[in-house]
């Protein structure tokens, strides 16, 4: 369907969801888990370390365009793999921005848990193992909350999109890709139409997985 | 069911899931891409998306479009990350060129910047005897506090030209850089975007005309009006390159060829002449051995349509035209 736009308004959401999902699934599996070992061994420079991840909050994602652009340029030591100006590029830029996110989020959360139910489960007999687990389950909560700032920040996210995406119609146009183009077309209507198109969207996920932390927290 | 076994079906499903992926990429039928970086204006006045489709159809081929400042444009083709390019920046095109980066670089068409400013015009830029001194005027108004002027400043096409008349005047890039923040503002933003902050800071600027249309016909830009246009040092010249393929193997030369004759070719040609919108034609293809037949007097009678069609569409014809004869050197100097 295309509104009157010279592209298909349902492929550019769909585009959308895929690569915001996928960053934030790819950035989960790899900070969660960062996250849980951070926030649950004690080593020396642990709240260095916390610093940093925290730090990286802020991680600007035009940094994170230009970083993936010039590593995955053809001139660049990775160009041969010829990703640039794909939806994997894009994918890649916003998984470092999720990465700190989700990281940094499970270490406060399971720090927390941690600290109130580990010597009950460890008094009862379990295993470091099991217990660890058992931390996790408690930290549901918090977990899918790292998940949906992870995904609120890529859904949103439109520089680094751009810079390795290059908002190719029918390929790389992403919902704000695509604003953003309207808006430089002084089609600001329809730059609002999809700006709207991308508040439900996020909207819609978001609702979703509240009922996913709820659900599971009951 | 047993953890072994868990373990077992979940790899067999991602085994046929890879599998399938794989045979779904590599079992249709390859449908050909050529990949071109191009100005915003060739994107933003509609002309590539009424143009592409003819040739997509014709080649069984997807041109992938990626809309960025010249200067950015030509840094891709430097890197090899696309495989031709529709730029507007002729000095730059040159070192590009020189510099090995590509090949077959072809006059492809051209249309007209234009100076825009507030309807009052402080600068007095509408009895300008041309560009530079419309320049000139701006720049004496500007330095005793009496007009603004925006900056592109983002290495784009239009900012390469505005350098250039500034050199007519004899000022560097760097000089220029460091005119006086108080009227010389330097924005780093797209075309669009610095003809809004024009309207906000009722500031002066230089604007491919397309683009300014566009916004005249959307309504964003109501006290902006083109101070100075019709000046052959205002031309926008648009240049085909194809991308040094011994340079970079991956690229589709045979496409890319294709498309280069193509655009350049009787039917290429005719078809961006025959672009229109705001009620006139935007741009007019020259590429070499292209006989347009656009003579002198046929752009004077264009440009009196021109002021027919804006007045009928509500435009106020002598706000949006420039004071005083219709610009009909809009031929002159054009190969």
């Amino acid at each position: 369907m295309s509104f009157g736009l010279e592209y298909d308004v349902i492929q550019v959401t769909l585009l959308s969801l895929y690569v915001a999902g996928a960053a934030t699934v790819l950035g989960c599996m790899i900070g969660i888990p960062l996250g849980s070992l951070i926030g649950l061994k004690e080593f020396g420079g642990k709240s260095a370390l916390k610093t940093i991840t925290y730090t990286m909050y802020g991680f600007p994602p035009v940094i994170s365009g230009l970083v993936i652009y010039y590593l995955f340029s053809r001139a660049g030591p990775f160009g041969s793999l010829g990703i640039l100006f794909t939806p994997t590029a894009m994918i890649l830029a916003e998984t470092l921005l999720v990465i700190p996110l989700a990281t940094g989020i499970t270490i406060t959360e399971v720090a927390e848990v941690d600290r109130s139910i580990k010597d009950t489960i460890r008094a009862l007999g379990a295993s470091r193992r099991i217990s660890t687990l058992t931390v996790m389950r408690e930290a549901w909560v918090g977990l899918v909350m790292a998940a949906m700032i992870g995904f609120g920040r890529c859904i949103a996210e439109v520089g680094a999109a751009y810079m390795v995406g290059g908002n190719i119609q029918g390929e790389t146009r992403t919902l704000t890709t695509a604003i953003m183009l309207e808006t430089r077309m002084g089609k600001f209507d329809y730059a609002i139409g999809l700006g709207i198109v991308l508040i439900s969207v996020a909207m819609a996920v978001f609702l979703f997985l509240r009922l996913l932390q709820e659900k599971e927290h009951l | 069911m047993k953890k072994s076994t868990k373990i077992l079906v979940s790899i067999v499903a991602v085994a046929v899931i890879l599998t399938s992926a794989l045979a779904l990429v590599f079992l249709t039928p390859q449908k050909q891409y050529l990949r071109m970086a191009t100005t915003t204006s060739t994107q933003d006045s509609g002309l590539l998306d009424y143009i592409l489709p003819v040739f997509e159809n014709k080649s069984n081929c997807i041109v992938e479009v990626i809309a960025v400042g010249s200067g950015q444009a030509l840094e891709m083709g430097k890197r090899g990350d696309v495989d031709v390019l529709m730029v507007h920046s002729p000095a730059s095109e040159v070192t590009f060129v020189s510099g090995g980066y590509g090949t077959n670089r072809t006059q492809l068409m051209y249309n007209w910047f234009v100076i825009v400013g507030p309807d009052d015009d402080p600068a007095g830029t509408r009895n300008a005897t041309n560009a530079s001194d419309a320049f000139q005027r701006i720049l004496d108004n500007g330095t005793a506090g009496n007009a603004t002027f925006v900056s592109r400043a983002d290495n784009s096409g239009t900012h390469t030209k505005e350098l250039g008349i500034w050199a007519a005047l004899g000022y560097n890039k760097t000089e220029v850089a460091a005119f006086d923040v108080s009227w010389y503002k330097q924005a780093g933003q797209g075309m669009g975007a610095v003809l809004d902050m024009c309207e906000d800071m009722e500031a002066y600027t230089l604007s491919d005309d397309a683009t300014y249309y566009s916004r005249v016909e959307a309504g964003i830009i109501p006290s902006l009006n083109i101070t100075k246009a019709g000046d052959s040092a205002l031309k926008n010249q648009y240049s085909m390159i194809l991308v040094n393929s011994t340079m970079w193997p991956h690229i589709n030369k045979t496409m890319a060829m294709d498309f280069l004759s193509w655009i350049v070719s009787k039917d290429g040609q005719d078809l961006i002449k025959s672009y229109e919108r705001y009620g006139q034609q935007l741009f007019t293809p020259n590429a070499p051995g292209y006989t347009s037949t656009t003579s002198l007097s046929i752009t004077c009678v264009q440009a009196e349509k021109d002021m027919a069609v804006q007045a009928s569409k509500g435009f106020e014809t002598t706000r949006r035209l420039p004071a005083g004869p219709i610009p009909c050197n809009y031929g002159e100097g054009n190969a």
